[in-house]
């Protein structure tokens, strides 16, 4: 059966993405590690520049003929994928492979927990706890409800507007008052400053680049920027020992295993306690320049 | 005016990244030359051993109705490298096609061997003279609007450039 024709196109850009966000990942990586670029609004600006310019410069039309690539073209991806592998393969197989794997992990670990986030035997919150969260401007109809788990845990749900605040009976259990209110605190602030729609807005470019192994890695950055820019809005003064506590109530919550979560949490600790995010690490212009070098350079690459 | 600070490292790292992909975008088709697909439009004959790896099989009869340059060249490096040349003005029309290939190229079923050249089959189609000769290791396919005499011509003279 012959593919139709749009798939083919389809398959083509996402390839082509994938180039463009791979060359640019390698370069702002190694520019960040050269610039030791601190956790913070710059950092979050690069990663989110990440997601956005590769869909962007793929897209850029007059790139998929033969003649470009051969004759005008800084580099012709065509020659790789058709490196010779043993067994009758070519490279392009194997990457292939590869972007299957990465879009089966991405439904697996992202696209079916976001559908099983809400805990439908959540029971109705202490009164005390949801006069706390309401008390937080926007949230004066927010939701409040307890988890059954064990484990520490505090996760909001929905949409703006109708904001949902799931804490884990586990989370009551251990946490005190104060630490209570900064945990709160730091979920609301996921939904302050335009935050629920960026952190939406790109998963949803990154669920785009599904079998793309650096939008996984970037995307997963770009959260745990979020997470410590929400710590440095939750907790000040004092209480970001209060939050401090909490995190590594959470992280001894968390099993070994875990390894990814552990580290975020150790991350977020060490900037939140080192004294915080640096907001202004590189100028606006600086990021701006860089992106226009990347927006100039990437279409050369097909 | 906003400052731009930081910026250096970076210019110096995406032409180091950019060195590197010029690199393995020149090194790949030396290494593995079936990785190179084309159609690769060439500029002159002389570049055409450069681009498809053998030089192009021309006739030394040249009609001046035909003009006397090539109106295009294309090379193509796989499956198969050929490359076509073609002479074309409002009166006439010639392509040279020269591949370098193991198997024969399709010819029309009506095809019938070329008087006194054992090498070569033409046949017409359409309003346009075809021939199809086996020289030197590469098929040569000729297409012409000039008529039978002068493909016959054509395929007398043909040559390496």
């Amino acid at each position: 059966m012959t593919p139709p024709p749009w798939l083919s196109t389809l398959a083509s850009y996402l390839g082509q993405v994938t180039l463009h966000s791979v060359v640019m990942g390698v370069i702002f990586y190694a520019w960040a590690h050269r610039v030791r670029l601190p956790s913070g609004r710059t950092k979050r600006h690069l990663l989110a520049l990440l997601l956005v310019l590769p869909p962007i410069t793929a897209a850029i039309p007059g790139r998929a003929t033969v003649e470009f690539g051969e004759r005008l073209a800084w580099l012709n991806s065509a020659r790789l994928l058709a490196v010779p592998l043993p067994g009758g393969l070519h490279l392009i197989h194997l990457l292939l492979a590869v972007a299957v794997a990465f879009t089966a992990l991405t439904i697996w670990q992202e696209v079916i927990p976001s559908f099983e986030r809400v805990d439908r035997s959540a029971a109705a919150a202490p009164s005390s706890l949801v006069a706390l969260a309401r008390a937080l401007p926007g949230w004066e109809h927010c939701a409040v409800s307890v988890s059954p788990g064990p484990a520490t845990m505090l996760v909001t749900t929905g949409v703006p507007g109708r904001p949902r605040l799931v804490i884990s009976r586990g989370a009551l259990r251990t946490l005190t008052v104060p630490q209570l209110d900064v945990a709160i605190r730091h979920e609301h602030a996921h939904w302050i400053g335009g935050r629920w729609w960026w952190s939406h807005a790109l998963f949803a470019i990154r669920l785009l680049q599904s079998g793309n192994p650096v939008a996984l890695w970037v995307f997963r950055e770009y959260c745990l920027e979020i997470e410590i820019d929400c710590d440095a809005i939750a907790a000040t003064g004092p209480n970001v020992a209060v939050l401090a506590r909490v995190l590594l109530t959470v992280y001894q919550d968390t099993g070994p295993r875990d390894m990814a979560t552990r580290h975020a949490l150790r991350r977020r600790v060490d900037v939140l306690l080192g004294g915080g995010p640096a907001n202004a690490a590189l100028p606006a212009a600086t990021v701006l320049a860089a992106s226009g070098i990347m927006l100039v350079v990437l279409p050369w690459l097909v | 005016m906003a400052r731009v600070t930081g910026l250096g490292s970076f210019v110096v790292i995406t032409l180091l990244v950019l060195a590197g992909l010029r690199s393995v975008h020149l090194a790949v088709p030396i290494a593995f030359p079936e990785t190179r697909p084309g159609p690769i439009a060439i500029d002159t004959l002389d570049d055409v051993r450069r681009v498809v790896g053998f030089a192009p099989v021309i006739p030394a009869y040249h009609p001046a109705a035909l003009g006397a340059l090539p109106t295009r060249i294309t090379g193509i490096l796989s499956p198969s490298a050929m490359v076509t040349i073609v002479w074309q003005t409002p009166e006439a029309y010639l392509s040279v096609t020269t591949r370098r290939d193991r198997s024969r190229p399709t010819a029309s079923p009506l095809a019938v061997p070329l008087a006194d050249r054992p090498d070569a089959s033409w046949w017409f189609e359409g309003s346009r003279a075809h021939a199809l000769v086996a020289r030197d290791g590469l098929w040569i396919e000729v297409e012409t609007s000039l008529g039978e005499q002068e493909l016959r011509r054509f395929v007398d003279t043909l040559s390496h450039y």
